[in-house]
């Protein structure tokens, strides 16, 4: 296999990496980049664990190849904090007690984060369905939902 | 879940893909979103020495809508079609079929090409392009030709594409005025489904705003490949339409479904989304002529 030469951006963060063809993204970002904020679950599409935000929109990273992620920037869970201070999206999952093994944690609050993008307001309906690519064994999902609705009602005075 | 070994190639254009398809041979496929490929080549359900990506390709990314034709590339995304871009205005069909697709992960990376390509029974896209009447353009570096879908579709995940083709564009005619489209499909839940059973319905009223003109019913997960009822079609054209008649049309609908997978439930199923989507359709199309 002829590894790729390959430039992205990963949380502002300017990168060029050696990759084989067949590595992942999930792959690239736990394992070479070190940022382990992203999980590996299913590797087929369905758990949503390892999201990530790609160019602006959610994809799970364990289907797109880190070759196929040069050029873009790549926003994990990592990126989100501003230094000590927690997302607003972050504080609400903690206020609301919406983690608990926490393993869906990073790729739900970016699924969150993205639908709150293109739907400041949304209706619990709407939430459900702008998370219905992650899945959760613990929680039951009522407090993630209402985490959510939380942190829109923060973020309506700007806060990202 | 690990992919196994592989090579990787990112032509820059359509003409350059072609080429390199060419030179490889049967031993290459092509990766769009990845959403199938990737996920068969780590379930061991596909295979491939080499992979040429066309995910960047813009001239696959094309939405055209002019003089009563329109053109839409390979490479649009499940969510680009939701979002029901002006160029497709109408096809409400496949805009409902791509919004329920997956997950909102899943459509950002889901091409339309994807999913006419991996040609699944359950194909949420095929039903409202048949209904269409979709041409399909298939090329390779030797030259293009163009397939009707319903052509295209082999059954069983197979269609016409040999090794060195791809496809490189999907071509319909605007539906005409008073027309209405619809699709629906039945899962477990709201999503992440894989279609159980699926239907999308076209109707064109007449002058009256009553007869109908023209009809088209599709079907997906029925059978081997997604299908049109001729039966269906048969019982709609020239009559006036109403619930009683759609209802006649879904049994009909029932009859050109494959029988093998058609047991009694899912007869039932496709009776009754195919009424419903034919009231969606009727309430469409009244709505356009008003
Ligand atoms: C969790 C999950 C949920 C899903 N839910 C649904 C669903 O609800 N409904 C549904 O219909 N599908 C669903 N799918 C399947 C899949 O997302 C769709 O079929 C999608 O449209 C495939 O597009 P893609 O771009 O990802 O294709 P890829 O995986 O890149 O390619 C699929 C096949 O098409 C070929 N191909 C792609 N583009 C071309 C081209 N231009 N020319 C020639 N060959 C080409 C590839 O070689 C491959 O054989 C789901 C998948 C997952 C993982
Ligand atoms: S690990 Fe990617 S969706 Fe489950
Ligand atoms: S908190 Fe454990 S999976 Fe969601």
């Amino acid at each position: 296999m002829k590894k790729r030469h390959i430039s992205l951006s990963v949380n502002g963060v300017a990168h060029e990496l050696l990759v084989d063809p067949n590595r992942t993204l999930t792959q690239m970002l736990r394992e070479d980049l070190g940022l382990t904020g992203t999980k590996h679950g299913c590797g087929i599409g369905d758990c949503g664990c390892c999201t990530v935000i790609m160019d602006g929109e959610t994809v799970n990273s364990c289907l797109v190849l880190a070759a196929q992620a040069a050029g873009s920037e790549i926003l994990t869970i990592e990126g989100l904090a501003q230094g000590n201070q927690l997302h607003p999206i972050q504080q609400s999952f903690v206020d609301k007690g919406a983690i608990q093994c926490g393993f869906c944690t990073p790729g739900m609050i970016l699924s969150a984060k993205a639908l709150l993008e293109q739907n400041p307001a949304p209706s619990e309906e709407e939430i459900r369905l702008g998370l219905s690519g992650n899945l959760c064994r613990c929680t039951g999902y009522q407090k993630i939902v209402e985490a959510v609705s939380d942190a829109a009602g923060k973020m309506k005075g700007g806060a990202s | 879940m690990l992919l196994p070994r592989f090579e990787y190639h990112q032509p820059r254009d359509l003409s350059e893909a072609l080429e390199v398809l060419g030179d490889l041979g049967p031993g290459a496929r092509v990766l769009a979103g990845g959403t199938d490929l990737l996920v068969d080549l780590k379930t061991g359900d596909a295979s491939a020495e080499h992979l040429v990506a066309v995910d960047r390709l813009a001239e696959l990314k094309d939405l055209d809508s002019a003089g009563g034709s329109v053109e839409i590339g390979p490479g649009v995304t499940a969510s680009l079609l939701a979002s029901r871009p002006r160029a497709l205005a109408g096809l409400s069909a496949l805009a409902q079929a791509a919004a329920t697709l997956g997950s909102p992960q899943i459509r950002n990376r889901a091409t339309l090409g994807g999913n006419l390509c991996s040609a699944r029974a359950a194909g949420d896209l095929i039903p409202p392009l048949l209904v269409y009447g979709a041409t399909l353009v298939v090329q390779s570096s030797r030259g293009a030709r163009q397939v009707s879908l319903d052509d295209f579709l082999l059954g069983g995940g197979k269609t016409v594409m040999e090794p060195g083709e791809m496809l490189s564009g999907i071509m319909l005619d605007a539906l005409p005025p008073m027309s209405g489209n619809a699709f629906m499909k039945l899962g477990v839940r709201r999503a992440m489904e894989i279609a159980r059973v699926s239907a999308a319905t076209s109707l064109t009223l007449a002058g009256d705003g009553e007869t109908i003109a023209r009809a088209k019913v599709a079907l997906g997960a029925v059978g081997p490949r997604a299908l049109l009822s001729p039966k269906a079609e048969e019982v709609l054209l020239g009559q006036k339409a109403g619930e009683e008649l759609f209802a006649t049309a879904g049994e009909a609908a029932v009859a050109d479904a494959s029988p093998r997978t058609c047991h009694e439930f899912k007869c039932e199923v496709v009776a009754v989304l195919t009424r419903r989507c034919l009231m969606q359709s009727w309430a469409e199309a009244r709505g356009a002529a008003s």
